[in-house]
Formats: structure tokens, C-alpha cells, sequence
């Protein structure tokens, strides 16, 4: 459970990172975005791959990844983020406002981005799962294996990852 | 040394010439400023050469690529010296997409009396002039110019990373992300692509070029660092394209330190030859390596910088300080190794005795003439009285940037927009 709400929280903060670099000066550094990359596919892969029943996480994904300079939690939960179970008429509101945010979010340098790390990011922002997302993870079978499990496009499990379009949305 | 406060004084290179006599720095807003060493004189014996401000000039402005809608920053992110052949100072520097060839010269002669126009260089009356004369040349007061001589353009699609100049004196190479291009000083409208490692589809992208350097006695030999803690030695007589390596240093990953941020902490963001050009230093994020250059399996010495931030990795990688690039240098009889770290300090290495200091760079500490205080960082359990807790530590003093002197114990520290220049103590 800890693994989970840590990978979520370490998927929000990636996801912002990625985000701000589209408008930071002197252009997308790739470098950088390389390794946000991968530690998002390690997150999201022990995310996945934890056995615990999927959560609503309370709260704005983002207002966990407030940067404290050297301070803050190493692991473990951010604090104040107890697992509520929102209510299911939320979650179905959700779908369409985050369907929204990812059409804008699709076009222009998020589209180059895509382009760039490939399906392994763009599994994040497809809504409905399923299709090319997991069989063109070639990559993903390399060390990254020694993560718990490689991960099986599982399509009820991945419907309900309501979390990550919370997330899409805070940006 | 101070610089004003903003960030276009932050410095980001810093630089010795051969001889040790000047220490260039370029900073954010694309300055460069070089000091030059006070010759010693016998009337005070106890005044080491002290370094001044010899010359500071605009190296780079920010510019803006159309095609692209993106800005290229000003920001210097290398500055090698040429060595010197002639009276003049020859450097390199770079930003993210230009290199340029600086040329810095003194001037302290004038010619005088012209015989066409007066010494303010107004044109006079012909009819007025009735005699010939030949200018002389007069002393001015000392001029320091500099002077752009070649512009290295349009050559990179990605940041440029590194700049190195070969052993013989006639090319250098420059490296980006994903290529490394290899110049001729006196031709600036083509370069020869010598490494690229784009792959075709550019979703397969696994890792990226992070540093490269020439070997410094054989004009053949080079050596690039990449994102995934690897390092290539490659030879340019072998094909055009260096695409295969000569060898490959890479150590196996200890499984039991993995986590979300191994990759990011097993990226080099600096690689250095010795001196004798036997070994290669590399830096990550939490230590510098020593390889010998015949054994690729492994680095023969791992020296521990800040061990202690191993368990604030993820706070690290939050607040942005995990992607820091922190360089390493190494003293001109390679048996000392130097590097930077938090809180202005910066960590020495004997690779002898395997002792190793931590000194800081601060304006309280440092009076002039006064000795470094050695520094600990407390780990855990009770604090000493001098000792700073790792939750003291500040992220935002950072020292990515030291250099140095060829050949005496010399060194100059940039933390922020500060430059410390330590010598070692006169007896």
C-alpha cells in the first residue's frame, strides 16, 4: 500500500516536471526528460504492479509535490493524504473533464513529447487502455523486469486508475 | 570576488589555462571573465601571485530560434583554453548550440602622429598639411581586448554538453545529447560527425551522451560518458564514425541499493582524464570513480561524496538537486581528486593516503589568509559541536564548478556567483 501512494505521488511529480519543462527556457532538455522518463516507468510499473484494490486518493495530485528545499518525507506517505473512497458520481464526472484537459493537452509540445519517449508515456494520457500501449513496451522488458512483475494490460484495473486522470488534470 | 546579486552572475564554468597563469569563468548571462595571476615580485615575497580581473567580456547573447519557437540560453557551459603559441590568449567557449573562438590580446602601444588626420582622429584640412612625418608608436595604458575570431555554428540539433581541444592543437570536438562533432580551428562551415547515437525511431532513446573529453597525449583517442553510468574510449583511426567503441567501462549495478532513482544517480555528469592520461574520473550523483583505462570491468577506486543523501533521494529528485551536474578535477600530479557538493562544500581525495577533507566555500570562513577549517557532516546520532546536521544542509549553495592550477596546489571554487580562489599555505 505504501509502494503505491509513493508511486503515485513520485507519477504526479514526474508528470509536473515533464510538463514545466515544455515551457522552461531554452527548450526541452533531453537529458533531463530522458531520466523523468524512467523514473516514471519505474513508478508507474510498481504501482501497477502492487496487488492492492485501486484508490481514490483525496486531494489535488499536485499539492503533494510542493518542494521543500531538502526537507519533506523520503518515503512513506505525504501527510494529510489518508485513502478516501470518493464517491462514484465523481468518478464519472472525472472521465469527461479529464477528457478535456488531455485533448488540450494532446496537441502542440506535448504531442513532441509523446513523440520522444514513446508509448510508454502516451499509455498515461490515452484514455481508454488497452490497444498499443502495452505491446510496444519492448523496452520495458530490459533490467526494468527486475521490478515486481511485468505488467498485463489488465483492462479492469486499468479503467479504474482514476488517479492518473487526476493527475493529467492538475496540470 | 563578488558578483551582483541576480542569477546572470551565476557562474557555470571554470577554467585554468595551461600554464596556470589565467582562470577564465563564463557565467549565465553569457560573460566571460578571466583573472590573471600577479607576477611575484621580490619586494613581497610573502604576497603570492594574486589573481585580478585581467579581462571580462559579452562571449554569448541569448538568441532565438525561429524554426523551432525556442530560445537558446546565453549561459556558457564550457570554456577551454588553447595553449598558448603567441603572444596572444586563445580560448574556447560555448553555449548550448555556438562554440566560439575568443582571442584576448594587450594592447599598450598607440601609433601617433598621423599625417592626415589629429589625435583625436579627425580628418584635417589638406591644405594644412605642409610636412611629412612618420607615426610612432607611444605606451598607453595596458588594454586588454578580446576578440571573436571564429564562430562554430548551426552544427547541433541538441545541448552541447562538452568542448575539448586535441593534443594537437588543430581540432577539437564538441558533444551534444545524442552526437559528437569534430572540428577544425580554422574552418568554420564544417564539422565531421565522429559519434551518433540517435537511434532511427526516437521512442527507442535509452540514454544519452553526458560528457567527452580527448585523451591529452593521443590525438586519437577520446572518451564520451552517457546517462546509464557508461564510458566509451574510442579511437578515430579505426572508422569515421566512432560508433563502436575501443572499450567500455561500465560496473554492474549493486542490486541492493536499486530504486525509483538508480538511473538518475548512476548518470556521469563529468569525465576527466589524468593528467598522464592512464586513468579516467567519472562523477554521479553521489561519487567519483577512478577507472584505469585497462581494466573496463570496474573503477579501480569509488570515493564516497555525500553518501548520506542516498536516503533523501526522493526529496532530491522533488526539489530538482538530483539532476545537478557536478564536475570533478583532478590535481596536476593526479594524486589528489576534488569535487563539489551541498552547502558550498567541496570534497578533496587523496588517492595515496586515502584521506579525504571537506572544506567549505563561504564568505564567513574564508578572511583572507586565513586557513580552512576541515568540515563533517553528521549522519546520524549525536551532533558534535562543529559538525552540521544533513537536514541543515543547504540545497541551494551548490558547488558544481571547481578548477584546479596545473601545476601548484591552486584552486578556484564557484559557488553561485561567488568566486573562491584557495591557495595553499607560504611557510
Amino acid at each position: 500500500m505504501e509502494f503505491k501512494l509513493e508511486a503515485h505521488r513520485i507519477v504526479s511529480i514526474s508528470l509536473g516536471k515533464i510538463y514545466n519543462s515544455r515551457v522552461q527556457r531554452g527548450g526541452i532538455k533531453l537529458h533531463k526528460n530522458l531520466l523523468v522518463s524512467l523514473v516514471l516507468r519505474s513508478a508507474r510499473q510498481v504501482y501497477l504492479s502492487d496487488p492492492c484494490p485501486s484508490l481514490y486518493l483525496a486531494g489535488p495530485a499536485g499539492s503533494r509535490g510542493a518542494a521543500g528545499v531538502g526537507g519533506g518525507p523520503a518515503g512513506g506517505p505525504a501527510p494529510g493524504s489518508s485513502p478516501l473512497k470518493k464517491p462514484r458520481r465523481n468518478s464519472e464526472e472525472q472521465p469527461g473533464g479529464a477528457a478535456a484537459a488531455e485533448e488540450e493537452m494532446e496537441t502542440g509540445n506535448v504531442a513532441n513529447l509523446i513523440s520522444i519517449f514513446g508509448s510508454s508515456f502516451s499509455g498515461l494520457l490515452r484514455k481508454s487502455p488497452g490497444g498499443g500501449r502495452e505491446e510496444a513496451e519492448g523496452e520495458e522488458s530490459g533490467p526494468e523486469a527486475a521490478e515486481p512483475g511485468q505488467i498485463c494490460c489488465d483492462k479492469p484495473v486499468l479503467r479504474d486508475i482514476n488517479p492518473w486522470s487526476t493527475a493529467i488534470v492538475a496540470f | 570576488m563578488s558578483g551582483r546579486s541576480g542569477r546572470a552572475d551565476i557562474i557555470s564554468t571554470v577554467e585554468f589555462n595551461h600554464t596556470g597563469e589565467l582562470l577564465a569563468t563564463g557565467d549565465k548571462g553569457g560573460r566571460v571573465v578571466i583573472f590573471q595571476r600577479e607576477q611575484e615580485s621580490k619586494n613581497q615575497v610573502h604576497r603570492r601571485g594574486e589573481y585580478n580581473v585581467y579581462s571580462t567580456f559579452q562571449s554569448h547573447e541569448p538568441e532565438f530560434d525561429y524554426l523551432k519557437s525556442l530560445e537558446i540560453e546565453e549561459k556558457i557551459n564550457k570554456i577551454r583554453w588553447l595553449p598558448q603559441q603567441n603572444a596572444a590568449y586563445f580560448l574556447l567557449s560555448t553555449n548550448d548550440k555556438t562554440v566560439k573562438l575568443w582571442k584576448v590580446s594587450e594592447r599598450d602601444k598607440r601609433p601617433e602622429g598621423y599625417n592626415l588626420k589629429d589625435e583625436e582622429g579627425r580628418l584635417r584640412d589638406p591644405a594644412t598639411i605642409t610636412t611629412l612625418r612618420v607615426p610612432v608608436l607611444r605606451p598607453m595604458d595596458l588594454m586588454v581586448e578580446a576578440t571573436p575570431r571564429r564562430v562554430f555554428a548551426n552544427a547541433h540539433t541538441y545541448h552541447i554538453n562538452s568542448i575539448s581541444v586535441n593534443s594537437d592543437y588543430e581540432t577539437y570536438m564538441s558533444a551534444d545529447d545524442l552526437r559528437i562533432n569534430l572540428w577544425n580551428f580554422e574552418i568554420t562551415n564544417q564539422s565531421f560527425n565522429i559519434v551518433d547515437i540517435k537511434p532511427a525511431n526516437m521512442e527507442e532513446l535509452t540514454e544519452v551522451i553526458t560528457a567527452a573529453e580527448f585523451h591529452p597525449h593521443h590525438c586519437n583517442s577520446f572518451v564520451y560518458s552517457s546517462s546509464k553510468g557508461t564510458i566509451r574510449l574510442c579511437d578515430m583511426r579505426a572508422s569515421a564514425l566512432c560508433d563502436r567503441h575501443s572499450k567500455f567501462f561500465e560496473e554492474p549495478e549493486d542490486p541492493s541499493n536499486r530504486s525509483f532513482f538508480s538511473e538518475i544517480i548512476s548518470s556521469i555528469s563529468d569525465v576527466k582524464f589524468s593528467h598522464s592520461g592512464r586513468y579516467i574520473m567519472t562523477r554521479d550523483y553521489l561519487t567519483v570513480k577512478v577507472w584505469d583505462l585497462n581494466m573496463e570491468n570496474r573503477p579501480i577506486e569509488t570515493y564516497q561524496v555525500h553518501d548520506y543523501l542516498r536516503s533523501k533521494l526522493c526529496s532530491l529528485y522533488e526539489n530538482d538537486c538530483i539532476f545537478d551536474k557536478f564536475e570533478c578535477v583532478w590535481n596536476g600530479s593526479d594524486s589528489v581528486i576534488m569535487t563539489g557538493s551541498y552547502n558550498n562544500f567541496f570534497r578533496m581525495f587523496d588517492r595515496n593516503t586515502k584521506r579525504d577533507v571537506t572544506l567549505e566555500a563561504s564568505r564567513e570562513n574564508s578572511k583572507p589568509r586565513a586557513i580552512l577549517k576541515p568540515r563533517k557532516v553528521c549522519v546520524g546520532g549525536k551532533r558534535r559541536k562543529d559538525e552540521i546536521s544533513v537536514d541543515s544542509l543547504d540545497f541551494s549553495k551548490k558547488i558544481l564548478h571547481t578548477a584546479w592550477h596545473p601545476s601548484e596546489n591552486i584552486i578556484a571554487v564557484a559557488a553561485t556567483n561567488n568566486l573562491y580562489i584557495f591557495q595553499d599555505k607560504v611557510n
